[in-house]
């Protein structure tokens, strides 16, 4: 199988997840295996068979940014990184899901970090947890003057 | 929760009996999940089999012999609960992950795991897993010996005494099997041609191969219990004993006759073609 043709495969595979997640109130024990178990296993196995397979054949290496864009320059190597981006994003989706959940914060307010999250990782870690946070202040606040 | 588990099925007495070999048998089956998915997208071959078969084969092999010994813990007078015992099956499954480590890491960059002594590091790890390898190996004697000498494995005699030799008869004919193999530059005896080999076993149908031998010597904790679960069904007690007897030196030479076939080039029965 071409690298192109996994690739093709892997986006709708973590689609998939992400649709899981957007209707998790509705069944979340299921969407919490879906996104969080199955998907990021299925991924992590394919990162890994990439990796067992293309990693001692690959230029470049960890240690600079030259080598680092180096790696990213074999095909495979490159659809190992994509795949380990869909994986752990996914993974931090239900994450971030699961503790809105048990925050009582409402779903209709993490879905915009959940879009953030599918498409710059990081970037919506860092609004889930700023909401997080707020919601954990309000809630303290609301206790003391209770 | 309950202190001890109150159904012995079979899994939950070989968890309770050797819990270190147990969990390590899973673990052996789970990671070759991965090997398996590498296998499908990797085409690169060492010395003409696919690179990932011998991971793979090593996997199935370590992973159903420590399931086994898991199994037979039961027939110990104590199981492994004993401090030594649990440090002891610690050693054992250090060597085994190291096993596995080592020809998984060779595989990955399709070179030699065994026999790899071209290159220093490979050459200098070749040899401290050797002496892993006998490690790994030693729980089967010392299990066969404990078994041989307790009186109480509520197993009938015939079944007792196949249990126990099985078990010792991996130790030495492994070691003479695969100490002969490792002492050698190669695991085949001849130069293949063709490649022709065995599916699931890589034997060369070809010319003589080593590995053989090594198979049939470390399946004798399968083959020895086999015979005396037969023997002890259809005869008395005595006789049960003597037929196992026999059959443990009957194998030995078989393990013996395999080494000696490969040592004058010829492939494991010629006619399987």
């Amino acid at each position: 199988m071409t690298p192109e043709a996994m690739f093709q495969i892997a986006n709708p595979i973590a689609m998939l997840g992400w649709i899981a997640l957007t209707f998790a109130p509705f069944a979340p024990r299921i969407t919490d295996t879906i996104a969080a178990l199955i998907i990021p296993m299925l991924m992590s196995v394919a990162y890994s068979a990439l990796i067992l397979a293309y990693w001692s054949g690959a230029t470049g290496g960890y240690s600079s940014l030259p080598d680092v864009m180096a790696l990213f320059t074999d095909p495979h190597i490159a659809l190992a990184g994509w795949v380990h981006y869909l994986a752990f994003d996914l993974f931090v989706g239900a994450w971030a899901t699961r503790m809105a959940r048990a925050a009582g914060i409402n779903h209709l307010l993490v879905l915009p970090h959940l879009v953030l999250i599918f498409l710059f990782g990081p970037a919506g870690f860092l609004t889930y947890y700023a909401m997080h946070w707020a919601f954990g202040l309000r809630t303290s606040t609301k206790g003391a003057s209770a | 929760m309950t202190a001890l588990p109150i159904s012995r099925t079979t899994t939950n007495r070989m968890w309770h009996d050797a819990p270190a070999f147990t969990g390590l048998a899973l673990f052996v089956a789970l990671t070759a999940v991965p090997l398996l998915a590498a296998a499908m997208i990797d085409s690169r071959t060492f010395l003409d089999a696919p690179v990932w078969q011998k991971p793979l084969q090593f996997h199935l092999a370590l992973g159903t012999y420590i399931i086994t010994l898991a199994f037979f813990a039961r027939f110990l007078p104590d199981g492994m609960q004993s401090r030594r015992w649990r440090v002891y099956a610690g050693v054992v499954c250090f060597c085994i992950l190291a096993e596995l480590v080592w020809v998984g890491a060779a595989a990955s960059y399709a070179t030699a795991s065994h026999f790899n002594t071209d290159d220093v590091v490979m050459g200098t790890i070749y040899g401290f897993m050797g002496v892993f390898a006998v490690i790994l190996t030693s729980p089967s004697l010392v299990m066969g010996i404990s078994i041989w000498k307790n009186p109480n494995t509520g197993l009938s005699p015939a079944l007792h005494l196949s249990v126990a030799l099985g078990l010792i008869l991996t130790f030495v004919l492994t070691l003479i099997a695969a100490g002969t193999m490792s002492s050698m530059p190669g695991h085949t005896i001849g130069t293949p041609v063709t490649g022709a080999a065995m599916p699931i076993l890589g034997w060369s149908r070809e010319v003589g191969d080593l590995r053989v031998g090594h198979f049939f010597a470390t399946h004798a904790l399968h083959a020895l219990p086999i015979v005396g679960l037969i023997a002890a069904r259809l005869f008395d007690a005595a006789t049960a004993r003597g037929i196992v007897g026999a059959s443990a030196l009957a194998y030995a030479a078989l393990v013996i006759l395999t080494m000696v076939q490969a040592f004058q080039g010829q492939p494991f029965l010629p006619w399987l073609g």
